[in-house]
C-alpha cells in the first residue's frame, strides 16, 4: 500500500470526534454518585441541624430507613431507565476495561473505609450511645462509596491503563 | 493520565477495512465500543489477548497495529 494512501486514510480517520462516548456503566456510576450524595447530604445535614436521629435510636432508624429506601428506589428506577436506553451490547457484560476501572474504584474505597473504621474504633470508648457510633460508621461507608464512584468516573473520563 | 509508551493505528486500519465502526470492531473483539474508542485515544492499554484479537480482525501482525514509541524517558 502506498504511503500517500496510508497518510490520506490516517488523516480521514483522525477527523473523527475525539471525546470518549459515555457508556452504560459510566452513566450508572453517575446515577450512584448523585443519588448517594443527595440522599446522605440530606441525612447528615439534618443530623447537623439537630435532628433527634443524631441522639436517639428510633428517630435514627426512621430517618436512615427513609433515606436508604428513597436512595435505593432512585437507583433502581434510574438503572431501569438507563438500561432501557442502553444498546444491548453494553448491557450484556462488563469488558476488561470496565473490570479494571471497577477494581481501581474498589481499591481506593477500601482505604477510605479502613480509615473510617479505625476512626470508629478510636471513637468507641468515648461514647455512651451507639447512635453516634452508628452514624460515624455510616459516614465512613458513604464516603467510601462516594470515593469509589468518583474514582470510577475519573477513570472513565481521563483514562486508566489497568 | 499519562499516555502509554506505544501508539496504535486502529483508526487507520478501521478506515482501510471498509470504514469499520468502533462498535463492529468491539463486537468482533469482545469489548464495548467505548473501550475501542479509549484504546484508539491512548486512554486504555488493552490486555495482550485483546491486542492480538484486534490485530487478527485486521489480518495484521501485532506490530502493524501497535508501535512502541521510543520517546524521551
Amino acid at each position: 500500500m502506498s504511503p500517500a494512501i496510508l497518510e490520506s486514510a490516517r488523516q480521514l480517520a483522525d477527523a473523527e470526534p475525539g471525546d470518549l462516548p459515555m457508556n452504560f456503566r459510566e452513566k450508572t456510576a453517575w446515577l450512584n454518585v448523585i443519588a448517594m450524595a443527595a440522599a446522605y447530604s440530606l441525612y447528615f445535614g439534618l443530623l447537623l441541624a439537630g435532628h433527634p436521629a443524631g441522639r436517639e435510636v428510633l428517630p435514627m432508624l426512621w430517618l436512615f430507613g427513609s433515606v436508604a429506601v428513597a436512595h435505593a428506589v432512585t437507583v433502581i428506577v434510574g438503572t431501569i431507565i438507563l438500561s432501557a436506553q442502553a444498546p444491548k451490547s453494553e448491557r450484556a457484560r462488563a469488558d476488561e476495561r470496565d473490570r479494571a476501572i471497577r477494581r481501581r474504584g474498589a481499591a481506593a474505597a477500601y482505604y477510605v473505609l479502613l480509615v473510617g473504621m479505625m476512626v470508629v474504633g478510636v471513637y468507641l470508648p468515648f461514647v455512651e450511645s451507639g447512635v453516634a457510633l452508628a452514624n460515624c460508621g455510616l459516614l465512613a461507608i458513604v464516603l467510601a462509596e462516594l470515593v469509589n464512584s468518583v474514582v470510577v468516573l475519573m477513570s472513565y473520563r481521563r483514562g486508566w491503563h489497568g | 493520565m499519562a499516555k502509554p509508551p506505544f501508539d496504535n493505528d486502529i483508526r487507520t486500519l478501521r478506515f482501510l477495512a471498509g470504514e469499520m465502526t468502533q462498535a463492529e470492531l468491539g463486537e468482533r473483539v469482545g469489548v464495548t465500543r467505548q473501550t475501542i474508542a479509549a484504546i484508539e485515544q491512548g486512554k486504555y492499554s488493552p490486555s495482550l489477548e485483546v491486542a492480538f484479537r484486534i490485530a487478527r480482525v485486521f489480518g495484521k501482525p501485532l506490530e502493524a497495529v501497535f508501535q512502541w514509541n521510543d520517546g524521551p524517558g
